[in-house]
């Protein structure tokens, strides 16, 4: 027997590769991915500050309030400019978070590349029946879901 | 070796439902052991095998029937999509043992590492069928669509390349 499995090569996945993993496994999203020429801290401390850069980054987001947490998982609470509410659940860890309401998905995950940062977003319904029509909303729901990333950027400049 | 920790099978007839939270925490659950079985059959594709055979796993995960039986469905699409993926990065070398590392060598993984590379995809899906997961040829072979025989000769060479590494 060859008894040497604990030298045996382990794959290892960071946030952005298991995001790539949610958002091709989930019918109907929008996804999409930048390397940030900014460190990974400086990202994510942005990006995972909810109740402020939600709104910033999502404009049909009026503000999102975190209203339960315990540990990585938190309820929030979101308005939009149209008066509609919805729950989401959330799991918000450093370079990972994803969260879901009712009907909708959400996620971004960010891992150091080189001097910057690879920064994933994700976004889309959830409703039943996405799946026969998943090829049709993937490039446009794709180029929706790199604008949070160019507002983030924006955001990492102001900051 | 310890097998995986058990998934609660609540968390996989959740994720089976379409919450999105429950299949990210299943993704998260099975990353470990997927990364496990990928690594040493793609190597340095290790990484994108296990992406895609996690995306195989959870866009079929309306497949598995049995919850509890999770870890063994997931490992057979593991190791096909391992293969695949290794097969075509094309860095498939399935050359003799020309020179293998120096027996005693300290840097033991880094051999490990060298010996792997030396075998094919599919040898490599044997080793790591057989002996890390401890299934018999019978099942590796169902597993890996090839006759029990030919597990065996694909064993048979596997681990003679890893003796001449490391006898003396």
């Amino acid at each position: 027997m060859v008894a040497v499995s604990q030298d045996w090569p382990v794959a290892e996945l960071d946030p952005v590769r298991r995001m790539r993993v949610v958002a091709a496994s989930t019918p109907g999203v929008g996804y999409a991915e930048k390397l940030i020429p900014a460190p990974f801290d400086a990202v994510w401390d942005t990006a995972s500050d909810l109740e402020r850069e939600l709104p910033r980054l999502l404009t049909d987001v009026r503000s999102f309030e975190i209203t339960s947490a315990r540990g990585e998982r938190m309820t929030a609470r979101a308005r939009g400019w149209l008066g509609q509410r919805a729950r989401f659940d959330v799991v918000l860890r450093p370079g990972w978070c994803v969260m879901q309401s009712r009907f909708l998905i959400g996620g971004m995950a960010a891992a150091p590349e080189g001097d910057g940062t690879r920064f994933a977003f994700l976004g889309g319904l959830r409703l039943p029946g996405l799946r026969l029509i998943d090829p049709l909303l993937r490039p446009p729901a794709g180029a929706l879901a790199l604008r949070p990333i160019r507002r983030l950027e924006d955001r990492l400049r102001v900051r | 070796m310890t097998g995986p920790p058990p998934i609660d099978p609540a968390l996989v007839r959740a994720a089976q439902r379409g919450d999105r939270i429950a299949v990210a925490d299943l993704m998260d659950a099975l990353t470990p052991y997927v990364g496990r079985v990928c690594g040493p059959i793609a190597l340095q594709d290790g990484p994108d095998a296990a992406q895609e055979a996690l995306i195989a796993i959870l866009k079929n995960l309306g497949g598995l029937r049995e919850p509890g039986a999770i870890y063994g469905w997931a490992r057979a699409i593991a190791v096909r999509e391992a293969v695949r993926v290794a097969r075509q990065a094309a860095r498939a070398v399935p050359a003799e043992l020309a020179d293998v590392p120096a027996p005693g060598d300290p840097q033991l993984a880094a051999d490990v590492r060298d010996v792997l590379a030396r075998l094919t995809p599919e040898h490599r899906a044997v080793l790591v069928l057989r002996d890390l997961e401890g299934m018999d040829e019978q099942a590796a072979g169902a597993l890996l669509n090839v006759p029990a025989a030919t597990v065996r000769s694909r064993l048979f060479r596997a681990r003679r390349s890893f003796r001449k590494a490391w006898s003396p």
